[in-house]
């Protein structure tokens, strides 16, 4: 390789890197927001929750009250007002259950090992995405019964969001995604499995070494499964692989063991 | 109704609709009085003066924190119940909280109402049952007194 050219290609490099370093950073700086947002919804959420059980109770009181006295237009309002406070309740589950899965994700710092329902933070990840995907992907879980599994959640949901980010983005018009939770030995396996483009031989080994993207610009770090692989591997001690067919989609394999080795005891 | 009614509730949340929540729905569901402060200094001042069976407080506030809070109502009454009711949920936070403040109970937003009125409850019955037992140990003391008074009383009468 001449000299100008291999300068060109390590000026190409540097500009891709720091590229990837003001996406990973915008990030960061959006997850810690997230975190903050995290707490400051938590307050009013509680207290619409604990408000909506005391109008429930005070209806019932109301009502008791009432008895033969009250009139059709008297009844008709106290049900309107139990059918409003019943789909507020709903919506507010709702709500509830999104920050929660959010909450696992932002829960950085915390590197402990804990017993962790698998399925649940799957569910969590999912969660995540949907809202991305609603009309356009179907999304289906099919998990055995497991038991718990020894992980670091917030990372291990980390590396399930990013393959289900990019399950989804692989999806260009109407797609599904399948999700298989399984009991193989002693270990604990995954299957995200997408009818997406499909990965090409060309970029399938550079995939997992990181700094590699496919998506245009902003949308990727091309970190995603390189971090997700640290996360797997090097912390949890499993593996990841993935089988594509170009057209037809893609599966990825988490497999974690479900008790924890520590380094050097393996 | 409840048997420990007319326990004295204290309440510090900087956020006034968790104290109105929390409010609604304990006079819902009990006859306690219920003393709800949005600044914890009030709130320290309210217990210089008026003796309450548990004090709820919420951990993140300007100026003084849960944990500092809750130090200042054991400090003034010792035997009151504590209770940490936070939506900062940090490991470190709740065990210096529970080491350093002796703490009854631990809970996390969004609570559960059925699971606060229960520890609620169970904390007023141990605070009440505790001066119970402060009182008759002073009678206790009181009456050993009076023995002691009259057993030094006959002993001069027969000397």
């Amino acid at each position: 390789m001449d000299r100008p050219t291999e300068v060109q290609n390590l000026e190409h490099e540097i500009a891709t890197l720091r590229e990837q370093m003001i996406a990973m950073n915008r990030l960061f700086s959006v997850g810690q927001l997230a975190a903050g947002v995290i707490h400051e919804i938590n307050t009013p959420i509680a207290s619409i929750f604990s408000n909506i059980e005391v109008l429930q109770k005070s209806l019932d009181v109301l009502e008791r009250q009432m008895q033969d006295t009250a009139t059709p237009k008297a009844r008709q309002i106290v049900e309107t007002m139990r059918s409003l406070l019943a789909v507020d309740r709903v919506a507010c589950e709702r709500i509830s259950a999104i920050v929660r899965s959010l909450k696992t994700h932002a829960r950085a710092g915390d590197e402990e090992f804990r017993d962790t329902a698998i399925e649940q933070l799957l569910d969590d990840s999912l969660r995540l995405i949907q809202a991305d995907v609603k009309n356009r992907v179907t999304i289906q879980t099919e998990y055995e019964a497991l038991p718990p599994v020894q992980s670091i959640p917030h990372l291990l949901g980390q590396a399930f969001l990013n393959i289900l980010v990019n399950a989804a983005q692989a999806i260009p018009g109407e797609g599904s995604i399948i999700v298989r939770v399984k009991k193989q030995g002693d270990f604990a396996v995954i299957e995200i499995e997408d009818t997406g483009v499909g990965i090409t031989i060309d970029c399938k080994n550079r995939l997992l070494a990181g700094g590699f993207t496919t998506k245009p610009l902003g949308e990727g770090t091309g970190l995603g499964l390189a971090i997700s692989r640290q996360i797997v591997v090097d912390r949890h001690g499993g593996s990841l692989d993935f089988e594509s067919e170009p057209g037809k989609g893609t599966t990825f394999f988490v497999r974690i063991p479900l008790r924890h080795q520590p380094a050097g005891e393996a | 109704m409840d048997t420990n009614a007319q326990a004295e509730v204290l309440l510090v949340d900087d956020e006034e609709m968790v104290i109105t929540s929390v409010r609604a729905f304990l006079m819902l569901e009990t006859e306690y009085n219920i003393h709800g402060f949005t600044s914890p200094e009030q709130a320290v001042k309210h217990m210089e003066t008026h003796p309450v069976d548990v004090a709820i407080s919420d951990y993140l506030m300007p100026k003084m924190n849960g944990i500092q809070m809750l130090s200042k109502a054991k400090d003034l009454q010792p035997e009151a119940a504590r209770i940490l009711l936070t939506g900062h949920a940090d490991k470190q936070s709740a065990i210096r909280a529970i080491n350093d403040v002796g703490l009854y109970h631990y809970l996390e937003k969004p609570w559960d109402n059925a699971q606060l009125l229960l520890i609620v409850r169970g904390a007023i019955e141990r605070t009440q049952l505790l001066r119970r037992l402060q009182s008759m140990v002073s009678q206790l003391d009181d009456a050993h007194d009076s023995l002691k008074d009259i057993q030094t009383r006959l002993i001069k009468a027969f000397l």
